[in-house]
């Protein structure tokens, strides 16, 4: 079976950890625990009829971005950059950390996650950004960690981007 | 101008030659080197290793293309002369082969000694409390107490990904879960590094986690990362070192281009598993060493010992098997040996056979271990024949006797007695058909011959019988029918070849008497009559008692009796007178006679001419002895009664 290294990229608290915690053991938590440092999980996920097990990096996520421990990225096959929709901000620092990420580890597959999607009324993010962004090659998902929705099809399309012949 | 004559064609012809002939030779050269195959062969080889060595720095193009071909061959190979492979491969593997069973049984050995070690002394009592308390098991605790250092795991690791590419454990119920663990080894050394600001060449090198220590071995492309029970020796590093040297050395090219797929690197987990090392506690080691060989030793002189009963009993079975078939009369139809409980037999006996518990005796096996069941049969051999009636006619010492097909064939000195009985009974025994004992010479016993004659004859107060060599001595008297008797019959007797008779005959004796009491009577007539003289009555009346008798003991003897009564005449007066007288004279007697009861046709009443010759000793006178009547018995033998 193809193992393959994914890190979860974004700022603090805009639900890294609670997006594996759905993915992985199907779990939502409302209670908010900051990561500190990284911690791993994994989890198979069927692509296309190959089956790839996933060594999921959730790294602590930092809204000073210049701190990005890039050694932790270091052999990811592809990331998840996360951003809160209920909050602007996030996504401009995730499109900062993209830049250096790119940097650290060179052009490896990531999705933009567009979390917090059940958060309706609270949406501060606006379609227009998200359509530049997928002008400039950008694939993006709203996920909803708490309900599910959109969790599973980011990582699977995450997967199938990583093992595609270049 | 006279070359203008020539024709154009030879010209250039002409011209060409002159040119080009050095061009032409050398396409001429070329061109037999194009056609001529070895040439061709000549010159390929000698480029060959140049090109081979420029196509592989160039890509993999070249190996790629010769993959097949070569893979075919070998395969092909393989295939048809496996021995060629063998040979090239042994020399290398024949010693990885060695030292991995050598390490195996080293360890093995090693935890026996453990084991024992623990198992008898005063601390493996205190670890058997420990475990209790604990809730480990007995073999955790020894291990863990007893334990110097052990490798517990290794994990491989990609270094670029953190991916875990083969995991080994000494201990397969641990199975943690290998990929986490490497991703999160892989995150505490990126954390050191950062956090300290090391930098990429220094690492951390090692890290202890309660009991355990987990050591980092770093490689080129992958790492290792060894988790350590116990204080491992300092060269417990350079081991380590080599492996994962010999692990790139294996799969660089696959560790460098690795992208996900660690399937390719399980053909390395032999490689990890001999670097699970473990050490143990030696204290004593002399000791502990011995005791277990001791245990060995005592197990194999157990099983030694085993094996020589087993075998010695197996032996034993054997031969009782082979006493029994070889007895006659017995048949084993089906033996089992038990090891452990009953034995069993089963078979036909016959009732002359011994008993098999005997022979099991003798065979050395105990009897009541073995559960006979016989049915009965009748054996027909010689040999249980002959038993058979050795059972029934106890044979004399001097005798012998065998059985020839349904023959009884007696031999030696026989008793008579004892063959007269075998003569009767032995054609009763089944398989006894006949009795020859015409080479038997027979012995009689003299007084069984007595018997034997008594009991045919009767034996009388009177007689004694004496029996020595065959020859019936007989003395005393007897009655004549008696004797008649015994002596025609008694050399019929077995055992009597011949009579020395020397009985005296009662009957002949009384009538011999009575014959002479009667021919020596006289009766006396007077002068010249027929008239009894006073004197003549005396003789006259004795007379019939007599005459019966003598009747009587005649009859014993088988004979009739005449009387002759003659009668006698003085020389006086005439003769004509004198033979009328002594006519008258018989008759007298005669008459006299037949008045008293006897038959007149026994009675022969004569005259008789000549004169009386008187008996010695007779007291009557001349004269009147001639005056008289005399008597003669004259017997014929009897005529047999109707
Ligand atoms: N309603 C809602 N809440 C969410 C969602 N995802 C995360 N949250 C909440 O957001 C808070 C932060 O979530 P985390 O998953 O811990 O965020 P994080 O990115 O791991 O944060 P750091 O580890 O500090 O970087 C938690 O209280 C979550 O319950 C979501 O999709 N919807
Ligand atoms: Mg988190």
């Amino acid at each position: 079976m193809i193992q393959k290294k994914i890190c979860m990229i974004g700022a603090s608290g805009v639900g890294k950890t609670s997006l594996i915690s759905k993915f992985v053991h199907s779990m939502f938590s409302d209670k908010y625990l900051t990561t500190v440092g990284v911690k791993i999980d994994k989890k198979t996920v069927a692509v296309d009829g190959a089956e790839v097990m996933l060594m999921i990096w959730d790294l602590e996520g930092d809204d000073d971005y210049q701190r990005l421990q890039t050694s932790y990225l270091r052999g990811s096959s592809g990331y998840l950059l996360v951003a809160d929709g209920t909050r602007q901000i996030t996504l401009d620092q995730a499109i900062e950390i993209q830049g250096r990420v790119t940097a650290a580890i060179g052009p490896v597959p990531f999705l933009l996650a567009l979390n917090k999607a059940d958060l309706v009324s609270q949406w501060e993010i606006d379609q227009s950004r998200v359509d530049d962004l997928t002008a400039r090659g950008w694939k993006s998902f709203k996920t909803s960690a708490k309900e599910g929705a959109g969790v599973e099809e980011a990582f699977v399309e995450l997967s199938r981007q990583m093992i595609q012949p270049p | 101008m006279q070359r203008a004559a020539r024709d154009p064609t030879e010209e250039f012809e002409e011209l060409r030659r002159l040119l080009l002939s050095r061009e032409r030779e050398q396409l001429r050269d070329l061109k037999d080197r194009l056609s001529d195959k070895e040439r061709r062969s000549q010159d390929i080889a000698s480029v060959l290793p140049e090109a081979v060595k420029m196509s592989r720095e160039r890509g993999e193009q070249l190996s790629n293309a010769l993959r097949p071909a070569v893979e075919g061959s070998i395969v092909d190979s393989i295939e048809k002369r496996p021995e060629i492979f063998v040979e090239a491969l042994h020399p290398i593997i024949g010693p990885i082969v060695r030292k991995s069973v050598a390490e195996s049984l080293r360890r093995l050995l090693q935890s026996f000694n453990q084991s024992l070690e623990h198992t008898f002394s005063w601390r493996g009592l205190k670890w058997r409390w420990e475990a209790v308390r604990t809730g480990r098991s007995f073999a955790e605790v020894v291990m863990l107490r007893s334990l110097v250092y052990r490798v517990e795991q290794l994990f491989l690791i990609h270094r670029e990904t953190s991916l875990s590419l083969l995991h080994v454990t000494s201990d397969p119920t641990v199975s943690k879960d290998s990929d986490m663990v490497a991703g999160m080894l892989s995150a505490i050394q990126d954390f050191a590094r950062d956090s300290f600001a090391t930098g990429e060449d220094s690492a951390l090198e090692e890290f202890r986690v309660g009991e355990l220590q987990v050591w980092i071995v770093p490689g080129r492309h992958a790492y290792l990362a060894a988790v350590i029970r116990g204080n491992p020796p300092r060269e417990l590093r350079p081991a380590l070192e080599e492996t994962i040297d010999t692990v790139h050395v294996l799969k660089g090219t696959a560790l460098a281009a690795f992208a996900g797929d660690a399937s390719v690197f399980e053909s390395l987990r032999p490689e990890l598993e001999l670097a699970l090392r473990a050490q143990y506690a030696e204290t004593k080691k002399e000791g502990k060493s011995t005791r277990a060989w001791i245990v060995i030793l005592l197990i194999a002189a157990l099983a030694t010992a085993w094996l020589i009963l087993a075998l010695r009993n197996q032996s034993r079975w054997k031969d009782f098997l082979h006493r029994l078939k070889e007895q006659p009369g017995l048949v084993v139809t089906e033996a089992r040996k038990g090891w452990f409980g009953q034995s069993e037999v089963r078979g036909l006996r016959d009732a002359s056979a011994p008993d098999p518990a005997g022979i099991a005796r003798e065979a050395k096996l105990n009897p009541d271990r073995i559960d006979f069941q016989w049915n009965d049969y009748l054996a027909l051999d010689s040999a249980s024949v002959k038993r058979r009636f050795e059972q029934r006619f106890s044979v004399p010492d001097q005798t012998r006797v065998a059985i020839n097909h349904g023959v009884l064939e007696i031999t030696g000195s026989v008793p008579y007695e004892w063959l007269d009985r075998v003569r009767r009974e032995a054609t009763l025994i089944p398989g006894i058909k006949s009795v020859a004992e015409t080479e038997a010479s027979i012995v009689y016993d003299p007084e069984l011959a007595r018997k034997r004659f008594e009991a045919q004859f009767g034996l009388l107060d009177t007689v004694n019988a004496v029996v020595a060599n065959g020859v019936l001595t007989l003395t005393g008297e007897a009655s004549h029918r008696w004797l008649v008797r015994a002596r025609a019959a008694a050399t019929t007797l077995p055992g009597i070849t011949s009579l020395n008779d020397r009985v005296i005959d009662l009957d002949q004796r009384a009538f011999d008497q009575s014959k002479s009491i009667i021919e020596s009577a006289f009766v006396y007539f007077l002068t010249d009559k027929d008239d009894i003289a006073t004197e003549g009555f005396a003789a006259l009346s004795r007379l019939p008692d007599e005459i019966r008798r003598c009747e009587k003991s005649a009859k014993q003897i088988g004979l009739d009796v005449t009387l002759e009564i003659q009668g006698y005449a003085d020389a006086i007066g005439t003769e004509t007178r004198n033979a009328d007288l002594r006519q008258r004279r018989a008759n007298k007697v005669r008459d006299f006679l037949v008045s008293c009861g006897f038959e007149p046709a026994h009675l022969k009443p004569l005259g008789v001419e000549q004169p009386f010759t008187p008996v010695p000793g007779d007291k009557a006178t001349p004269e009147q002895a001639q005056r008289r009547a005399a008597f003669k018995v004259v017997t014929q033998p009897a005529t047999p009664a109707p």
